[in-house]
């Protein structure tokens, strides 16, 4: 086989993978701490997508400029969500939160779908649009390129503030025992509201990058949202680091396997790693 | 106070009389689209052609060359106006079944229209067949779906029979003009449309003995997060065509990706689905352009067919956008069900699908003389033609007797 070929899927696997790790660990970082599964990820990725789409369209500002706003909003809509949505279930069944983000999910789906329309859209004229890097018969598509080192560099932003922050610290105690981290006067409510926020913003990143080479449309955080829940149990329940190398084996098991054993088994070549790492390690491959 | 009784009781009398005079006069059609869902966008195109073409007959129109247009209603039903109650598929097959029977048990459908993906239109016709119901099948084009000897089903648009033998036809035609047509690669998604249209492929190129060559199979998954597996299998093979059956969402994620990753080929080539849709060569501009597809419908036929403008601008004041193929095919549908009324001038099942069985409607929205159908439900009269995105509009290049403009090969320098 023609190395190029090779060396183009480790490339093209890496770059979809880190974009896969950015979501999950976003979702990963809420199911640590809090125990809920967040069903509205998805669809906090599309509003994240459609956030710099409108942004681009309505104000000419470029995805890159406006990925800081997204953020942000994506920040303010997790504070929101949790305040509005989960902090009233708290202490109840964990079923209960599910069905919860589930009835966001669906209720944020059809209100976009409703004022924005069912239609496929695409940024086709943003800086770095259509742009490319090519060398030794390699090709680098820039935008992917970019969001690649976004989602490391952000990872990484979110994994020093866990480990060396006082934030991190309380956040730590609070996924351990809440009820302790209560006792050492740790606000556990502001704690998980802060992590809300922050899972949120994570996949608004996550999202403030697709939308460079990804066409955007309501249902758009389902394609992404079923790979995320396979990535962080993959990767170990509420573990970062876990889901970020999980991301990456994913988008390269994608890649690889789907061109050599046949792209129509690539999800279930993902499926089947998924059930052999669970049945060997049920906590995932860096879970504990 | 009992005179109030009487008189209440006898304006309710009246009340219901009327409505059932209402009632009589309208025929009721049901319409199985995916209107939630992934293909949400495409089951909105297609319901606001359908709300176009009950307008055009329900009201009168002086449009040349369509049936029912000039006539208010139904002729054969005394005027009857077509009233469209659409039911959501989810574009799920399973759905799409829950709904069928759900039409049926209502029982106040007269036919049945349906239902966009060859996989729903596929169990929904089932059935509709078990309960003897006719079912008009407007643009599904797996060419299967009239291969299972139904007798209540009946299609309008090409399938991809039809197409396949059309782009195998027109790469002979190129062959002989001395164009690299040999290495043929196709991808298409791992659904009834996309599986059966590789199959109708396969045969055209057996059919041609060794003169065309399948040198990538590169069947997907329906929803994928990207493509780059299935287009580095597709530039490991260096094809000289490529062939898709691709809806819109991938069909976006494809050509981004060939452009990504350098891939070039002569023609790249579109079964219906993602190519035709306006939204596709508006929204990617120079990433796919020369890209070339099979074509019912585009703008560019109204060079042609200048009477064909007044439906195109109904339909853009409601989507803002053009008609394509799928959709014209969708409003000429309608048209087939109230010639069927019309002629049948009865609304019961065996009527309408004697009607529809005996079919002749000569309307000019399609390239080929109109609808009849075969015995398997297929229309006979339509054919199609390949179009090419140039400039960012879609240009009918082939065959030469609709094209309009010079087709660009190679599509990429």
């Amino acid at each position: 086989m023609d190395p190029t070929i090779i060396f183009q899927l480790i490339i093209s696997g890496l770059l979809i993978g880190l974009i896969f790790s950015l979501i999950a660990v976003g979702l990963t970082l809420i199911w640590g701490v809090m125990d809920i599964l967040n069903f509205a990820h998805g669809d906090f990725l599309m509003l994240a997508m459609f956030s710099s789409l409108l942004m681009f369209t309505g104000l000419g500002i470029d995805p890159l400029f406006s990925l800081p706003i997204t953020v942000g909003l994506l920040f303010l809509v997790g504070l929101a969500t949790f305040r509005l949505v989960i902090k009233p279930v708290l202490g109840y069944s964990g079923l209960t939160a599910l069905v919860a983000t589930f009835g966001l999910s669906v209720l944020i789906r059809n209100v976009i779908l409703f004022f924005l329309g069912p239609n496929f859209r695409l940024i086709n004229q943003s800086i770095l649009a259509g742009k490319r890097i090519s060398f030794m018969g390699l090709y680098l598509s820039l935008p992917e390129l970019f969001s690649a080192i976004g989602c490391v560099l952000i990872t990484y932003a979110v994994y020093l503030l866990i480990s060396k922050s006082k934030f991190g610290r309380a956040l730590r105690a609070t996924a351990l025992d809440k009820d302790t981290a209560l006792l050492m006067g740790i606000n556990t409510n502001r704690v998980f509201a802060l992590t809300f926020g922050l899972g949120a913003a994570c996949v608004g990143a996550a999202g403030g990058f697709l939308v460079n080479f990804y066409y955007v449309f309501p249902e758009v955080g389902m394609v992404f949202v079923i790979m995320s829940f396979v990535i962080v149990a993959l990767g170990g329940f509420g573990n970062i680091g876990g889901a970020f190398l999980a991301g990456i084996l994913v988008g390269l098991v994608e890649n690889i396997g789907g061109f050599l054993i046949g792209p129509e088994f690539k999800y279930t070549l993902v499926f089947i790693l998924y059930l052999i790492v669970i049945s060997l390690r049920p906590k995932g491959l860096f879970g504990w | 106070m009992r005179k109030t009784i009487i008189v209440t009781l006898f304006l309710a009398l009246l009340l219901g009389i009327s409505s059932a005079v209402s009632a009589a006069q309208e025929v009721e059609i049901a319409l199985l689209y995916p209107l939630s869902g992934p293909l949400t966008e495409a089951g909105k195109r297609m319901k606001a052609v359908y709300e176009v073409a009950a307008e055009v007959i329900n009201g009168s129109y002086d449009i040349q060359g369509i049936p029912y247009a000039k006539t208010e209603g139904i002729p054969g039903l005394n005027g009857a106006k077509i009233k469209l109650e659409f039911y959501d598929t989810q574009g799920s097959p399973e759905v799409g079944k829950a709904e069928t029977e759900r039409i049926l048990q209502k029982g106040t459908a007269k036919l049945i229209i349906g239902a966009y993906q060859s996989a729903v239109s596929k169990p929904t016709s089932f059935v509709a067949e078990r309960h003897k119901f006719p079912y008009l099948c407007g643009v599904s084009s797996s060419a299967a779906l009239t291969e299972r000897g139904l007798k209540y089903f009946f299609r309008v648009a090409p399938t991809d029979f039809h197409d396949s033998r059309m782009f195998l036809n027109f790469l002979e035609d190129m062959r002989k003009k001395g164009k690299r047509v040999k290495r043929v690669a196709m991808a298409y998604e791992k659904t009834e449309f996309g599986v059966h249209a590789m199959k109708e492929v396969k045969k055209r190129i057996q059919e041609y003995g060794g003169t065309y060559k399948l040198v990538a199979d590169v069947p997907y998954q329906f929803k994928s997060t990207d493509v780059h597996a299935e287009v580095l299998k597709i530039k490991a093979a260096k094809p000289d065509v490529i062939i898709h059956a691709t809806l819109f969402s991938e069909m976006t994620l494809f050509a981004k990706t060939y452009e990504d990753l350098g891939v070039k080929v002569n023609a790249n080539l579109s079964f219906c689905g993602g190519y035709q849709n306006p939204r596709f060569a508006e929204q990617l501009k120079d990433t796919v352009e020369g890209y070339m597809g099979s074509c019912t419908f585009a703008e560019d036929f109204i060079l042609k067919k200048a009477h064909l403008k007044a439906i195109n601008d109904m339909y853009k004041a409601k989507t803002g956008m053009n008609l394509d193929g799928i959709s014209m095919e969708g409003f000429t549908t309608l048209f087939v069900a109230a010639d069927a009324f019309s002629r049948a001038k009865a609304t019961d099942s065996e009527s309408v699908t004697k009607a529809l069985r005996t079919t002749e409607l000569e309307i000019t929205t399609l390239p080929g003389k109109g609808v009849k159908f075969a015995e398997n439900g297929q229309n006979i009269w339509i054919s199609s033609t390949v179009s090419q995105i140039q400039n960012g509009e879609y240009k009918v290049v082939w065959p030469a007797e609709w094209a309009t403009t010079e087709m660009v090969w190679p599509m990429r320098p």
